[in-house]
């Protein structure tokens, strides 16, 4: 009955589509449950006055800003939006730093450092709760190698995660120890790029190995640096075991970050409508910073 | 050092082994606090603190583990994993395929939001999760672990397999298909074997997410479906700073991801920094 309406070439191309349709129709479907259905009910949660204390009041819109005026309002949220400031500026400013000399030091074409790659890459697929092991160990003055080695040297050092004024230091160096392999990926891969010509041109002029690298393999690799640090800024919001272990948000909030308030707001207090709204606010601030990398993501490509 | 030519040739070479060693060094730096966990989880406990690097290794701390109820956490871990990977690829594989095929209006908008997805939070995901899976009782069972699961492998699946799928040519799907065979036959039969190493590799990626994940685990659980990770922290909990079972612990959990990265390492590159840098 098909055939007697449109040419076949029509309705194999209808047909097709019919099929890209449902290759794709199943995935929208989970994702819109998953991920669609969520964001409007952690929304919608955010209006209300939610709590375990107070029953009914997940249906209470009387009003319905009410949260969001408390959080610009609460010191502790705002501290913590100060505290994770303060958490990402460092923690991407040491990965790109880190992993821009690393890359450098692993695109040397030698047997070594092409043996080597791999392994720099373990700190970054380890389970992140064995990351956050791993730096409790360091950071407890009983049993940590560093501790004692310095106190063998008559140098003790009292243990940074117990002090308010170290304990996010001590945070953002795990941190970077964990996710300096993601920015040193992304910058050895566009190393890699870097075509050989303007590299040839530089040696024949005598160029110091500084000059080459700024005038000319720093251009190429800008984009890349840039997309990496967007990334880890993006992500460097999400951190929450390394906290969870080595401090708990203390002593006292001193690296309570945005993220982690919200989970003590939701999972100790149970004040489900404010603590919506904070993570609201955290979503609102990272799709502002995802349409950033997008448009930055494309205009790479176009200048490629 | 006369002569000029030798001169350059003998501080190149100079240079590259003084290179080779700052790598060498920086490996041994990196490398050490991961080492320093291992080398814990088999000393014995009256020893845990000692730094000789001599000494009896013993099992006790995994023997411990292991008899302790650590085992049907690691079965947890297991089964979530699997799981959620084996219906992340199911669902996001002809997805992938059908994004990587067909233009259509909302195509843009489609892959923002699933960028976006890569992007949010856990925590947004959490709240709602849990009230609703408080609701549903689906609080600390697998199946609530798979879903939510899927929230971070759905996009990384199809991320990952629209890039292979575009680099496979569309002649080569016509060439071997001139009678017009369906778009699915035309994909199980030439184009999903084609890709099979980047399926495999995507397999890998979100069975290590699922593994490592902490957060959606340590609110969803409680006990009937404890994962790994979270099991650790709780036996912190129960029993104190037990160094040498912590250590024991950590490893177990770290191995599979350890084991997964040496296998998948040329492919690893793309997945973790999916999204980061396309093509």
């Amino acid at each position: 009955m098909q055939r007697s309406t449109g040419n076949s070439g029509n309705s194999w191309v209808a047909q097709q589509r019919r099929a890209y349709f449902w290759g794709l129709a199943p995935a929208i479907a989970v994702l819109v449950l998953i991920t669609l259905v969520p964001a409007i009910y952690l929304l919608i949660t955010s209006l209300t006055p939610m709590s375990m204390v107070n029953p009914g009041s997940a249906s209470d819109f009387s009003a319905p800003a009410r949260n969001y005026i408390d959080a610009f309002e609460d010191r502790r949220f705002l501290n913590s939006v100060w505290l994770q400031a303060q958490l990402s500026f460092f923690t991407v400013t040491a990965q790109v730093a880190l992993g821009l000399g690393l890359a450098l030091l692993l695109n040397t074409r030698s047997a070594v450092m092409r043996a080597i790659r791999t392994a720099f890459l373990i700190p970054m697929v380890l389970p992140p709760i064995v990351v956050a092991l791993i730096w409790k160990v360091l950071y407890t003055p009983d049993i940590s190698p560093l501790h004692r080695t310095l106190a063998y040297f008559g140098l003790p050092v009292t243990s940074l995660i117990t002090d308010s004024k170290t304990a996010m230091l001590a945070i953002a160096v795990a941190d970077t120890w964990q996710w300096f392999p993601f920015t040193m990926l992304i910058i050895l891969a566009a190393l890699q790029m870097v075509p050989e010509e303007p590299l040839e041109a530089a040696k024949i002029d005598a160029a110091t190995p500084w000059q080459t690298f700024w005038f000319i393999v720093f251009p190429f690799i800008r984009p890349a640096i840039v997309v990496a640090a967007l990334f880890r800024l993006i992500d460097s919001i999400k951190a929450f075991p390394l906290i969870f272990v080595l401090t708990d948000g203390g002593p006292g909030s001193a690296t309570q970050v945005t993220n982690y308030y919200a989970y003590i707001q939701a999972f100790s207090f149970s004040y489900w409508g404010y603590a919506s709204a904070i993570a609201t606010l955290l979503v609102a601030g990272i799709f502002v910073l995802s349409v950033l990398v997008s448009r930055l993501d494309r205009r790479n490509q176009r200048d490629e | 050092m006369a002569d000029r030519a030798p001169s350059i040739q003998s501080s190149w070479w100079l240079r590259r082994r003084t290179l080779d060693c700052v790598g060498l060094v920086a490996l041994v730096l990196v490398m050490f606090p991961f080492l320093w966990l291992l080398q814990m989880s088999v000393r014995p406990t009256q020893d845990i603190m000692g730094y000789e690097l001599l000494f009896t290794p013993t099992f006790d701390h995994y023997r411990a583990l292991w008899t302790g109820g650590f085992a049907k956490s690691f079965v947890n871990s297991l089964l979530t994993s699997t799981f959620s990977t084996v219906l992340a690829l199911l669902i996001g594989t002809p997805a992938a395929y059908s994004l990587s095929r067909w233009r259509f209006r909302a195509h843009s908008q489609i892959a923002l939001w699933i960028l976006a997805t890569r992007m949010a939070p856990p925590i947004a995901f959490t709240i709602p999760f849990f009230l609703a899976y408080s609701w549903l009782g689906l609080l600390d069972t697998v199946f609530g672990l798979v879903l939510i699961y899927l929230t971070f492998n759905i996009a990384l699946v199809i991320w990952m397999m629209q890039t292979y799928f575009d680099s496979v040519p569309k002649a080569l799907e016509e060439a071997a298909c001139i009678d017009g065979c369906g778009v699915w036959k035309t994909f199980l039969q030439i184009t999903l074997p084609l890709t099979a190493p980047g399926l495999a590799a995507t397999a890998v990626l979100c069975f290590i997410f699922s593994w490592n994940d902490f957060f959606y685990a340590l609110i969803l659980t409680r006990t009937a479906a404890q994962t790994a990770p979270v099991a650790i922290v709780n036996f912190i909990q129960f029993e104190g700073w037990e160094w040498g079972k912590i250590a024991a612990g950590g490893t177990l959990v770290m191995l599979p991801v350890i084991v997964f990265t040496l296998l998948v390492r040329n492919y690893l590159v793309q997945g973790l920094t999916s999204g980061g840098v396309k093509d």
